[in-house]
Protein backbone atom coordinates (compact mmCIF):
# COMPACT_ATOMS: atom_id res chain seq x y z
CA UNK A 1 0.00 0.00 0.00
CA UNK A 2 1.63 3.80 -1.09
CA UNK A 3 -0.21 6.68 0.43
CA UNK A 4 0.35 10.43 -0.20
CA UNK A 5 -1.21 12.92 2.19
CA UNK A 6 -1.51 16.27 1.33
CA UNK A 7 -3.45 19.19 2.36
CA UNK A 8 -3.04 22.96 3.98
CA UNK A 9 -0.62 23.40 6.30
CA UNK A 10 -1.27 22.70 10.10
CA UNK A 11 -5.20 20.92 8.56
CA UNK A 12 -3.18 17.32 10.41
CA UNK A 13 -1.41 15.75 8.00
CA UNK A 14 1.76 14.98 9.73
CA UNK A 15 -0.52 13.81 12.55
CA UNK A 16 -2.27 11.85 10.40
CA UNK A 17 0.36 10.66 8.73
CA UNK A 18 2.11 9.55 11.85
CA UNK A 19 -0.44 7.70 13.21
CA UNK A 20 -1.03 5.62 10.34
CA UNK A 21 2.31 4.38 9.61
CA UNK A 22 2.77 3.85 13.21
CA UNK A 23 -0.66 2.04 13.44
CA UNK A 24 0.38 -0.33 9.84
CA UNK A 25 3.80 -1.06 11.52
CA UNK A 26 1.73 -1.90 15.04
CA UNK A 27 -0.55 -4.41 12.62
CA UNK A 28 2.69 -6.27 11.24
CA UNK A 29 3.60 -3.85 7.43
CA UNK A 30 6.98 -3.12 7.51
CA UNK A 31 6.38 0.92 6.52
CA UNK A 32 8.30 3.59 5.63
CA UNK A 33 7.29 6.78 6.14
CA UNK A 34 8.73 9.60 3.71
CA UNK A 35 8.77 13.38 4.83
CA UNK A 36 8.45 15.37 1.79
CA UNK A 37 7.72 18.55 3.24
CA UNK A 38 9.77 21.35 2.58
CA UNK A 39 9.32 21.41 6.29
CA UNK A 40 10.00 18.48 7.63
CA UNK A 41 8.21 17.77 10.98
CA UNK A 42 6.93 14.22 10.47
CA UNK A 43 9.94 12.86 13.05
CA UNK A 44 8.12 14.71 16.01
CA UNK A 45 4.59 13.45 15.48
CA UNK A 46 6.61 10.14 14.79
CA UNK A 47 8.18 10.98 18.76
CA UNK A 48 11.65 10.56 17.52
CA UNK A 49 11.68 14.04 19.01
CA UNK A 50 12.70 17.74 17.45
CA UNK A 51 16.95 17.13 17.40
CA UNK A 52 17.10 13.79 15.61
CA UNK A 53 14.46 15.24 13.50
CA UNK A 54 16.79 18.45 12.71
CA UNK A 55 19.41 16.09 12.33
CA UNK A 56 17.71 13.65 9.71
CA UNK A 57 17.24 16.89 7.28
CA UNK A 58 20.87 17.74 7.71
CA UNK A 59 21.97 14.69 6.59
CA UNK A 60 19.27 15.02 3.54
CA UNK A 61 21.24 17.89 2.45
CA UNK A 62 24.45 16.07 2.85
CA UNK A 63 23.82 14.38 0.34
CA UNK A 64 23.36 17.24 -2.47
CA UNK A 65 26.92 18.61 -0.94
CA UNK A 66 28.72 15.60 -1.83
CA UNK A 67 30.95 15.27 -4.49
CA UNK A 68 29.77 13.67 -7.93
CA UNK A 69 25.88 14.16 -6.51
CA UNK A 70 24.19 12.05 -8.60
CA UNK A 71 26.54 10.52 -10.53
CA UNK A 72 27.19 7.72 -7.87
CA UNK A 73 23.33 7.61 -6.91
CA UNK A 74 22.31 4.84 -5.05
CA UNK A 75 19.06 2.96 -4.96
CA UNK A 76 16.07 3.97 -2.70
CA UNK A 77 16.48 1.58 -0.50
CA UNK A 78 20.15 1.87 -0.04
CA UNK A 79 19.21 6.05 0.67
CA UNK A 80 16.62 5.25 3.22
CA UNK A 81 18.53 2.84 4.72
CA UNK A 82 21.66 5.04 4.82
CA UNK A 83 19.65 8.55 5.25
CA UNK A 84 16.66 7.13 7.44
CA UNK A 85 15.84 7.00 11.25
CA UNK A 86 14.04 4.26 13.05
CA UNK A 87 10.98 5.52 14.58
CA UNK A 88 8.91 4.07 17.33
CA UNK A 89 7.40 0.62 16.10
CA UNK A 90 9.64 0.13 13.85
CA UNK A 91 8.91 2.31 11.28
CA UNK A 92 11.42 3.99 8.55
CA UNK A 93 11.42 7.23 8.55
CA UNK A 94 13.48 9.20 5.74
CA UNK A 95 13.02 12.65 4.50
CA UNK A 96 12.92 13.14 0.72
CA UNK A 97 12.91 16.82 0.63
CA UNK A 98 15.44 19.49 0.10
CA UNK A 99 15.78 22.80 2.14
CA UNK A 100 18.08 25.42 1.29
CA UNK A 101 19.78 26.15 -2.07
CA UNK A 102 16.22 25.74 -3.31
CA UNK A 103 14.73 27.05 -6.64
CA UNK A 104 12.52 30.01 -7.00
CA UNK A 105 9.24 29.96 -5.20
CA UNK B 1 2.73 54.79 10.71
CA UNK B 2 4.45 52.73 8.07
CA UNK B 3 6.00 49.25 8.38
CA UNK B 4 8.02 46.45 6.10
CA UNK B 5 7.32 43.68 7.73
CA UNK B 6 7.18 39.41 6.36
CA UNK B 7 5.51 36.92 8.69
CA UNK B 8 7.11 33.99 8.07
CA UNK B 9 6.18 30.45 9.69
CA UNK B 10 4.36 26.77 9.61
CA UNK B 11 1.20 26.38 8.04
CA UNK B 12 -1.66 26.73 9.70
CA UNK B 13 0.04 29.16 12.53
CA UNK B 14 -2.22 32.53 11.76
CA UNK B 15 0.23 33.75 9.32
CA UNK B 16 -2.58 35.18 6.82
CA UNK B 17 -4.99 36.08 9.74
CA UNK B 18 -2.18 37.91 11.39
CA UNK B 19 -0.74 39.24 8.13
CA UNK B 20 -4.17 40.71 6.81
CA UNK B 21 -5.46 42.28 10.04
CA UNK B 22 -1.47 43.90 10.22
CA UNK B 23 -2.47 44.99 6.99
CA UNK B 24 -5.94 46.38 7.08
CA UNK B 25 -5.08 48.38 10.34
CA UNK B 26 -2.05 50.14 8.83
CA UNK B 27 -4.55 50.77 5.85
CA UNK B 28 -7.40 52.53 8.50
CA UNK B 29 -4.50 54.06 10.16
CA UNK B 30 -3.95 56.15 7.17
CA UNK B 31 -1.39 54.12 5.22
CA UNK B 32 -0.96 52.89 1.52
CA UNK B 33 -0.06 49.74 1.83
CA UNK B 34 0.86 46.97 -0.19
CA UNK B 35 -0.11 43.07 1.15
CA UNK B 36 1.94 40.68 -0.72
CA UNK B 37 0.76 37.01 -0.27
CA UNK B 38 3.74 34.93 -1.59
CA UNK B 39 2.31 31.62 -0.48
CA UNK B 40 1.87 28.89 -3.07
CA UNK B 41 -1.33 28.45 -1.82
CA UNK B 42 -2.93 31.82 -1.69
CA UNK B 43 -5.04 32.73 1.17
CA UNK B 44 -4.59 36.42 1.80
CA UNK B 45 -7.00 37.67 -0.01
CA UNK B 46 -9.81 35.69 1.69
CA UNK B 47 -8.15 36.84 5.58
CA UNK B 48 -8.51 40.26 3.68
CA UNK B 49 -12.02 40.15 2.86
CA UNK B 50 -11.45 40.38 -0.44
CA UNK B 51 -13.05 37.61 -3.28
CA UNK B 52 -9.99 37.01 -6.03
CA UNK B 53 -8.88 34.40 -7.58
CA UNK B 54 -4.95 33.20 -6.97
CA UNK B 55 -4.00 34.53 -10.22
CA UNK B 56 -0.61 36.38 -10.13
CA UNK B 57 1.02 38.82 -12.19
CA UNK B 58 0.68 38.41 -16.12
CA UNK B 59 2.80 35.30 -17.50
CA UNK B 60 3.88 37.80 -20.27
CA UNK B 61 5.54 40.54 -18.31
CA UNK B 62 8.54 38.19 -18.31
CA UNK B 63 10.08 36.17 -20.67
CA UNK B 64 12.78 33.56 -21.22
CA UNK B 65 16.31 34.42 -22.61
CA UNK B 66 18.73 32.48 -24.12
CA UNK B 67 22.48 33.03 -21.46
CA UNK B 68 19.85 35.14 -19.33
CA UNK B 69 17.72 33.07 -18.12
CA UNK B 70 14.04 34.69 -16.87
CA UNK B 71 14.18 38.58 -17.54
CA UNK B 72 11.43 41.48 -17.70
CA UNK B 73 10.28 41.37 -20.74
CA UNK B 74 10.16 45.18 -21.00
CA UNK B 75 12.98 46.25 -18.80
CA UNK B 76 11.67 49.86 -18.24
CA UNK B 77 8.67 48.61 -16.13
CA UNK B 78 9.54 49.71 -12.27
CA UNK B 79 8.11 47.95 -9.66
CA UNK B 80 5.86 50.83 -9.13
CA UNK B 81 3.65 50.94 -12.13
CA UNK B 82 3.38 46.87 -11.85
CA UNK B 83 2.06 48.10 -8.15
CA UNK B 84 -0.07 50.63 -9.52
CA UNK B 85 -1.24 49.30 -12.53
CA UNK B 86 -1.81 45.39 -11.45
CA UNK B 87 -2.46 45.47 -7.60
CA UNK B 88 -6.14 45.13 -6.49
CA UNK B 89 -7.75 47.31 -3.89
CA UNK B 90 -9.30 45.62 -0.79
CA UNK B 91 -10.94 46.83 2.31
CA UNK B 92 -9.28 49.57 4.21
CA UNK B 93 -8.12 50.53 1.08
CA UNK B 94 -5.09 47.57 1.26
CA UNK B 95 -3.53 46.54 -2.37
CA UNK B 96 -2.83 42.84 -2.68
CA UNK B 97 -0.68 41.49 -5.18
CA UNK B 98 -0.27 37.76 -5.34
CA UNK B 99 2.29 35.53 -6.59
CA UNK B 100 -0.21 32.78 -7.60
CA UNK B 101 1.88 30.06 -8.75
CA UNK B 102 0.06 27.00 -7.64
CA UNK B 103 2.13 23.96 -7.33
CA UNK B 104 2.30 21.82 -10.18
CA UNK B 105 1.61 25.16 -12.21
CA UNK B 106 4.76 26.66 -12.37
CA UNK B 107 4.11 30.16 -13.78
CA UNK B 108 7.87 31.20 -14.48
CA UNK B 109 6.73 34.89 -16.03
CA UNK B 110 4.60 35.77 -13.18
CA UNK B 111 6.98 34.70 -10.68
CA UNK B 112 9.74 36.18 -11.81
CA UNK B 113 7.25 40.05 -12.19
CA UNK B 114 6.11 39.48 -8.25
CA UNK B 115 9.75 39.15 -7.59
CA UNK B 116 10.68 42.24 -9.55
CA UNK B 117 8.20 43.82 -6.91
CA UNK B 118 9.48 42.30 -3.66
CA UNK B 119 12.82 43.59 -4.72
CA UNK B 120 11.96 46.65 -6.11
CA UNK B 121 9.20 48.40 -4.61
CA UNK B 122 10.01 50.93 -1.86
CA UNK B 123 7.72 53.61 -2.26
CA UNK B 124 8.21 56.47 0.07
CA UNK B 125 5.87 56.08 2.92
CA UNK B 126 4.15 53.13 1.90
CA UNK B 127 3.99 50.10 4.45
CA UNK B 128 4.49 46.76 3.07
CA UNK B 129 3.40 43.48 4.42
CA UNK B 130 4.23 39.79 3.36
CA UNK B 131 2.45 36.63 3.62
CA UNK B 132 5.53 34.00 3.04
CA UNK B 133 4.54 30.37 2.23
CA UNK B 134 4.41 27.97 5.01
CA UNK B 135 7.53 26.10 3.77
CA UNK B 136 11.32 27.30 4.37
CA UNK B 137 11.89 27.47 0.62
CA UNK B 138 10.92 30.72 -0.40
CA UNK B 139 12.14 32.61 2.62
CA UNK B 140 15.62 31.39 1.76
CA UNK B 141 15.22 32.62 -1.54
CA UNK B 142 14.65 36.36 -0.67
CA UNK B 143 10.93 36.42 -0.45
CA UNK B 144 11.29 38.32 2.50
CA UNK B 145 14.01 40.43 1.02
CA UNK B 146 11.61 43.53 1.39
CA UNK B 147 11.38 43.57 5.07
CA UNK B 148 12.65 45.75 7.83
CA UNK B 149 10.86 43.31 10.13
CA UNK B 150 10.47 39.40 9.91
CA UNK B 151 7.87 37.89 12.59
CA UNK B 152 8.44 34.26 13.31
CA UNK B 153 5.00 33.25 14.08
CA UNK B 154 4.84 29.99 16.11
CA UNK B 155 2.40 28.53 18.14
CA UNK B 156 2.72 26.61 21.52
CA UNK B 157 3.72 22.90 19.57
CA UNK B 158 6.71 21.37 19.12
CA UNK B 159 6.16 20.78 14.73
CA UNK B 160 5.96 24.81 14.87
CA UNK B 161 8.94 25.81 17.33
CA UNK B 162 10.69 23.14 14.90
CA UNK B 163 10.12 24.62 12.07
CA UNK B 164 10.44 28.64 13.30
CA UNK B 165 14.07 26.83 14.48
CA UNK B 166 14.84 26.54 11.18
CA UNK B 167 13.33 29.75 9.76
CA UNK B 168 15.36 31.77 12.47
CA UNK B 169 18.48 30.62 10.48
CA UNK B 170 17.31 33.28 7.79
CA UNK B 171 18.69 36.17 10.12
CA UNK B 172 22.31 34.84 8.82
CA UNK B 173 21.65 35.64 5.77
CA UNK B 174 19.49 39.42 6.22
CA UNK B 175 21.97 41.93 8.26
CA UNK B 176 20.29 44.82 9.35
CA UNK B 177 16.93 43.10 9.64
CA UNK B 178 14.87 42.50 12.68
CA UNK B 179 13.76 38.99 13.43
CA UNK B 180 11.04 38.26 15.99
CA UNK B 181 8.61 35.83 17.54
CA UNK B 182 5.15 35.99 17.25
CA UNK B 183 3.53 33.46 19.69
CA UNK B 184 0.70 32.59 18.16
CA UNK B 185 -2.89 30.88 19.62
CA UNK B 186 -0.93 30.97 23.16
CA UNK B 187 -3.19 29.59 25.52
CA UNK B 188 -1.03 29.58 29.14
CA UNK B 189 0.34 33.16 30.40
CA UNK B 190 4.19 31.75 30.01
CA UNK B 191 3.47 30.18 26.51
CA UNK B 192 5.28 33.04 24.79
CA UNK B 193 7.86 33.50 26.73
CA UNK B 194 8.31 29.63 26.01
CA UNK B 195 7.94 29.49 22.66
CA UNK B 196 10.35 32.67 22.07
CA UNK B 197 13.11 30.89 24.37
CA UNK B 198 12.36 27.69 22.28
CA UNK B 199 13.24 29.38 18.86
CA UNK B 200 15.79 31.53 20.06
CA UNK B 201 14.68 34.98 19.23
CA UNK B 202 13.56 37.69 20.79
CA UNK B 203 9.64 37.61 22.20
CA UNK B 204 7.65 40.99 19.64
CA UNK B 205 3.93 40.06 20.48
CA UNK B 206 1.48 37.35 21.37
CA UNK B 207 -1.64 36.41 19.84
CA UNK B 208 -3.80 34.08 22.25
CA UNK B 209 -5.80 30.87 21.33
CA UNK B 210 -9.60 32.93 20.29
CA UNK B 211 -12.39 30.82 19.58
CA UNK B 212 -14.41 33.36 17.90
CA UNK B 213 -11.50 33.98 15.28
CA UNK B 214 -11.61 30.88 14.62
CA UNK B 215 -15.62 30.59 14.26
CA UNK B 216 -15.32 33.17 12.08
CA UNK B 217 -13.16 31.29 9.79
CA UNK B 218 -15.04 28.67 10.07
CA UNK B 219 -17.93 30.94 8.47
CA UNK B 220 -15.90 32.49 5.65
CA UNK B 221 -16.09 35.75 7.82
CA UNK B 222 -12.67 37.77 8.21
CA UNK B 223 -12.21 37.86 11.86
CA UNK B 224 -11.67 41.97 12.13
CA UNK B 225 -15.01 42.84 10.09
CA UNK B 226 -16.99 39.81 12.11
CA UNK B 227 -15.47 40.00 15.97
CA UNK B 228 -13.13 43.53 15.76
CA UNK B 229 -12.95 43.63 19.65
CA UNK B 230 -11.92 39.39 19.83
CA UNK B 231 -8.92 39.37 22.16
CA UNK B 232 -6.79 38.19 19.18
CA UNK B 233 -7.69 41.38 17.21
CA UNK B 234 -7.01 43.63 20.28
CA UNK B 235 -3.99 41.37 20.48
CA UNK B 236 -2.84 42.19 16.57
CA UNK B 237 -3.30 45.71 17.03
CA UNK B 238 -0.99 45.94 19.62
CA UNK B 239 1.64 44.13 17.11
CA UNK B 240 1.05 46.96 14.49
CA UNK B 241 1.96 49.58 16.68
CA UNK B 242 5.69 47.61 17.59
CA UNK B 243 6.33 47.00 13.71
CA UNK B 244 5.43 51.14 12.96
CA UNK B 245 8.64 52.53 12.28
CA UNK B 246 7.29 56.02 11.72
Amino acid sequence: MKVAITGKGGSGKTTVAAILARTLARGGADVVALDCDSNPNLGISLGIGPERTLELAAIRQSLDDEEGGAEHAETADELIERFGDDAPDGVRLAVVTKIEKPNPG
Amino acid sequence: MSARVAFVGKGGVGKSVISATVARLLGRAGDDVLALDADTMPGLALSLGMHVGPEGLPETLAEQRENEGWVMADPSVTPDQLVDRFAIVGPDRVRLLTLGKLPGNVKPGSTMAFRHVVRGFRRSGWSLVGDLAAGTRQAFFGWAGFARNVALVAEPSAKSVLSARRLARLAESMPGVTFAVIASKVREGDDPARVAAAIGLPLLGSVPYDGSVLDAERHGLTALDAVPEAPAMRAIAEIVTLVDQG
